[in-house]
């Protein structure tokens, strides 16, 4: 039996906005580039390529049949009119094999669990009710990855009791953690299910005596967003010896930063490291240049044999045991930077990060320097010929 | 008066300017890319550290000037180039650099301190900090471009 790459290559071809992509996945993948150039399908696409089966067992049981139509099915798993994508110029190779994308979703394949788990950037939506709905609630035009997003919450609802709470709970994530986010995104308030009038609902309940509870939609934006982040977090980092959920293999995060302060961010980032740090091959797409910031002096770190007190430190944490030696295992991983260029359709390997790199895709991180670049090159001109 | 008369008539610049990028060490040419060298655009350059090496060996004196007509501007333009390690602990010598050429301008070097301009730190290998970052924005602030490996001089002024 062939052994597969250590880590994986994917290419494709004329799919939606994109022309020709080559992404070889590292343990953490990030995606960069301007809007509706194609980083959430070709992650959409992946998880279509990793899950066929898995994902046509959901839809049989949510009774979703695309009739044998490869379009149709196109427009179920996507979202509604995105059958378009798709085109007979289409071609997907994985590790340089082809793969008949119509074919593989036609054939019947024995059913397998699901390998990636992913955090779609619409997550909001999954809790706009204050509760996760079912994957039936969604209608057709509702893609495949919220729809499933949404279904995995309401099941690890169960896992909490009728007035449980959600956060903070021992054995839910690292105490620094834990500890981290009290203090920067719910400062004195837990998250707990409450019941308002038998329906259940998420709140956010004062610490304080007397403190009254806040349901959705009063919380900030930034906990709107964030919520639906740290219930996927939980579903990724189960309370149990093992470092994965069984069978899982891959995370997807999409836009990890969306309504969060940069501290908060910082936060997010950690947690990125400690899915790589168990194992998982994580895959974020991001428009903010603090996430590259991150990644940046992760390379450079590990470049120039900093410690991991080191790393820590960018993130204003303190060494304990513990995230030393997170710290130490995410220095080990190998990290994969990809812009995707808008005008060429294509992709580019920017992994390097090279604030010198004659590439502008590269030295300006994809875009999300560039304003700051001609931020401070308008400034310095100013200064230098003013009569200060 | 352009900027060759301007370096002739500058105090121990006297013989100093020289065509093209002819003043710049090898290793520091081929980090500046002027888009149109011909002498009608690319007016020349001057090493100032060496020449006032002798004169001010303790200063922290700045490297070149560099002279450019752009086809945009009626008058020539200077791009004060400052070649120097690319990292954090390297900003306050910057700063100290910038500070010996803005009283050289406006002294010895008044006659080219009259010229509009733009100073430039071209790192010198690896850079310790990025594009966006804290420490680029410092620069910016005093007056100063952190420029990638390669400073590219556009024909026309932005």
């Amino acid at each position: 039996m062939k052994i597969p790459p250590r880590y994986p290559r994917f290419e494709v071809e004329n799919f939606g906005p994109i022309k020709h992509a080559d992404v070889t996945f590292g343990n953490l993948t990030v995606f960069v580039g301007p809007q509706a150039t194609g980083k959430s399908i070709l992650l959409q696409l992946l998880k279509l390529l990793e899950d066929t089966p898995y994902i046509k067992k959901e839809f049989s049981r949510a009774g979703v049949d695309w009739s044998g139509k490869f379009t149709d099915f196109l427009d179920v798993y996507f979202g509604e009119g995105m059958r378009s994508v798709w085109s007979d110029k289409t071609s997907i190779k994985k590790n340089g094999v082809k793969i008949d994308l119509p074919d593989r979703v036609e054939e019947k394949r024995p059913n397998r669990q699901e390998s990636m788990f992913f955090i779609p950037a619409q997550r909001v939506l999954a809790l706009r009710d204050g509760w996760p709905s079912a994957f039936n609630y969604y209608d057709a035009s509702t893609p495949f990855t919220l729809r499933e997003f949404s279904e995995h919450l309401r099941l690890l609802m169960s896992d909490f009791g009728a007035e449980g709470t959600l956060f903070p709970v021992p054995r839910r994530l690292r105490a620094e953690f834990r500890d981290l986010l009290q203090a920067h995104i719910f400062p004195g308030f837990d998250l707990k299910i409450d019941t308002q009038r038998a329906q259940k609902r998420l709140v956010l309940t004062s610490t304080q005596e007397g403190g009254g509870s806040l349901p959705v939609a009063v919380w900030s934006a930034g906990q709107r967003e964030f919520v639906p982040l740290l219930l996927g977090l939980y579903w990724l980092m189960v309370p149990a010896k093992a470092p994965r959920r069984t069978g899982l293999d891959w995370a997807v995060i999409e836009e990890l930063e969306m309504g969060l302060h940069p501290r908060a961010i910082a936060i997010v980032m950690l947690m990125v490291f400690e899915l790589m740090a168990r194992g998982y091959r994580v895959c974020i797409s991001t428009h903010s240049p603090q996430v590259l910031d991150a990644v940046w002096a992760l390379r450079r770190l590990k470049d120039n044999g900093a410690t991991a007190a080191e790393l820590l430190g960018v993130f204003d944490v303190k060494p304990t045991p513990g995230m030393a030696e997170l710290a130490e295992k995410v220095m080990k991983r190998q990290v994969k930077v990809y812009y995707f260029d808008r005008l060429g359709g294509t992709t580019r390997d920017i992994s390097a990060l090279n604030p010198n790199a004659e590439e502008q895709s590269e030295a300006g991180w994809g875009g999300l320097s560039e304003f700051s670049g001609r931020a401070n090159e308008a400034v310095a001109r100013a200064v230098a010929n003013s009569n200060e | 008066m352009g900027f060759k008369e301007s370096v002739e008539e500058t105090p121990n610049l006297k013989g100093k300017w020289m065509a093209g990028l002819g003043a710049l060490r090898a290793r520091d040419k081929v980090r500046i890319h002027p888009e149109n060298t011909s002498t009608t655009h690319l007016r020349g350059s001057v090493y100032i550290d060496e020449a006032w090496m002798a004169l001010d060996p303790r200063g922290n004196r700045w490297d070149y000037a560099i002279g450019y007509q752009h086809q945009n501007r009626s008058d020539e333009f200077i791009y004060w180039v400052e070649t120097h390690t690319g990292a954090d602990d390297q900003i306050a010598v910057m700063f100290r650099k910038l500070d010996w050429l803005k009283t050289w301008l406006n002294g010895y070097g008044k006659k080219l301190g009259k010229f509009d301009r733009l100073f430039v730190w071209v790192p010198s290998g690896a850079t310790s900090f990025s594009q966006g970052s804290t420490q680029v924005k410092k620069l910016s602030d005093r007056g100063i471009i952190f420029s990638g490996s390669r400073f590219r001089i556009p024909l026309n002024h932005k």
